[in-house]
Order: structure tokens, then sequence, then C-alpha cells
């Protein structure tokens, strides 16, 4: 099974290095929304990584992610150098770990986007005005988000199934199905109840 | 939102997102089909996942973000779609929270980065 409780804060690289040094500081976010190298929902290629070469041990970090998920976005502001140096420094080992298919999809998985401007285009044509630029970097950056949960969870029904790759439909309808029970996609009148 | 996974048929969806019922999908152009499947193979499914399941995730999202924009009128300022609507909307996901919060202070780093360096070149 995956890893559910993965943080997406896992292996999130020097968090903007404040501070003078701007090396860190990633060149993207106009264009394509393609994410920097070193700051993504890692725990997606960790998952990758656990489907095509069956246990990898450089996941062996993952465990404590699960508590790091709580108090990650409190943690940030005391968040000190030396960790994010950590951080890297677990980085680096994980990616010298990785395959080549491995390093290739992560690479696609983390270049891969929504472009900005259509799903401006989108949400304007749906709001009937405008919509600013960070709306649309937000929307689509959790589009993408929506689309890894959805494709995870279908590999997840996929393997339960005892068929493989490529997805099929039945697949994603599936865990479209399961992750609604879970609450995923925000539906507050879907009455997925509790007490029957 | 539609119920789509009821149809038991292998390719068609009959959608009505896009109104109309052509093959099911709507007259609707394929919008993100390319970058989907990248991001499909990026996220585990085979280098060439199936034209069929890219258009399922494609209806998905557009399904989503329709949503989303909707809500995000309701609330707040009505009939505007504004960032701190959508990461209400959003508060009880975690991951996608995280996501966002993230997205939205990488940016406003960049900002302040270029700015930076648009300053210093600018007084040199």
């Amino acid at each position: 099974g995956r890893q559910a409780g993965v943080s997406a804060e896992m292996f999130a690289m020097p968090r903007g290095l404040k501070g003078s040094n701007m090396d860190g500081i990633p060149e993207v976010l106009d264009g394509n929304l393609e994410e920097p190298r070193f700051q993504e929902s890692e725990l997606r290629s960790q998952d990758v990584m656990g489907l095509t070469e069956g246990d990898n041990e450089a996941s062996a970090s993952a465990p404590p992610a699960a508590k790091r998920l709580k108090t990650d976005t409190k943690g940030k502001k005391e968040r000190k150098p030396t960790v994010d140096a950590e951080e890297a420094q677990r980085m680096s080992t994980l990616l010298s770990a990785m395959s080549e298919e491995q390093l290739a999809r992560y690479e696609v998985c983390r270049g891969s986007a929504f472009p900005k401007a259509r799903v401006a285009h989108l949400m304007r044509s749906i709001s009937g005005s405008s919509v600013s630029e960070n709306t649309a970097i937000a929307m689509a950056g959790i589009a993408k988000v929506l689309v890894g949960e959805v494709v995870e969870e279908a590999l997840d029904v996929c393997e339960m199934w005892g068929e493989t790759p490529p997805l099929q439909p039945k697949h994603l309808r599936e865990a479209v199905r399961r992750l609604k029970r879970k609450g995923l996609f925000p539906n507050s009148n879907d009455g997925k109840t509790m007490f029957f | 939102m539609a119920d789509e996974e009821e149809d038991p048929a292998f390719e068609e969806e009959n959608e009505e997102i896009g109104g109309g019922a052509e093959g099911g999908q709507g007259k609707r152009k394929r919008l993100f089909s390319k970058e989907l499947r990248c991001m499909m193979y990026g996220f585990g499914d085979d280098q060439n996942p199936y034209t069929e399941s890219v258009d399922i995730l494609e209806d998905l999202v557009i399904e989503f973000i329709t949503e989303m924009t909707h809500k995000a009128m309701s609330i707040g300022r009505q009939g505007r779609v504004q960032v701190e609507d959508i990461v209400f909307l959003i508060r009880k996901d975690p991951r996608k929270f995280a996501r966002v919060k993230d997205l939205l202070t990488m940016n406003e780093e960049l900002k302040r980065a270029r700015k930076a360096f648009d300053e210093a070149n600018y007084g040199s």
C-alpha cells in the first residue's frame, strides 16, 4: 500500500531560503506554473518509486513525515537553516538512490503543470469576471494535486484488482468514488453522512 | 456533480458539463490533454496513458475548477473569485491547502526577488 500520511512538505527543499541568500529561489511561476526542481508534493514521486521498483530503501525517511504534516504549517516560521539543509541533504540522498526510470518520472512529475493562462481563461468564462494571477496560480496548483490524488488512488485500485497500468477508466471511476467518500472533493452537499 | 461513475460503458461518458452530447463528452474541445498525459505519467501511470482515462481526468479537473469557482463566487465578495475564497474552501484538505500556501508564498518571494534584482540593476 501507499503512504497516505506522507506529508506534502516532506522533502520541501530550502523553503525560500529567507535572508540574503537568493540562490534557492526558483525562477518559476510565470508561463507554465512549472514547479521548481526542489519544492513539490514529493509524496507522489515516493509512491511512484514504490510502484516501479518495489520497496525502496531510500523511503525509510517516510515515517517522520506523517507527523510532520500536522506541525509543518505552524513550524514553518521557526524553521532554522539547519533543518532546510537537512532536508536538502535528504533530498539529494533520495535523488541519488533513484533509478533512471524513477528520475525520468520524477522530472516529469515536477515539471508538469496546468498552464496558468488556460486555467485563468476557464475561470473567467465560468465566473464572468476576470481572475487575478494568484487565483489562477492557486487553482492550477490545486488541480494538479487533485490529479495526483486520483491517479494514486486509481493505481491502488488497479493493484488491488490484480491488474496493471495503463490505468483504465474503471480504475479512475472507482478511485473517484473512494475519494469522494473521504471528502477529497469540496462538496458539502454530497450526503456522505456518518450515521446512515 | 454529474454522476458519471454509474455509466458502465468503457467509452461513452454522457457528461453534460460542456452541453451537447456528441460522443458523450460534449462539444468542448480537450483543454488539457497534453499536460494531463505528462502528469499521469509523473504520478505513476504508464508512459502512454489511455485516451479515455485522460479524458475522464480532464472532465474531472474541469468539473472541480467549475465547482470551486462557483463556490468561491458565492462566498466572500459575491460574484468575484478571490484567492482567499479558494484557500477557505480548501481548508479541510491538508494536501491541497498546504500546496496553495506554498505556491502563494513562493510567488511572493519570487516577486520580491525580482523586484530587488530590478532595483539593483536600475541603481547601477
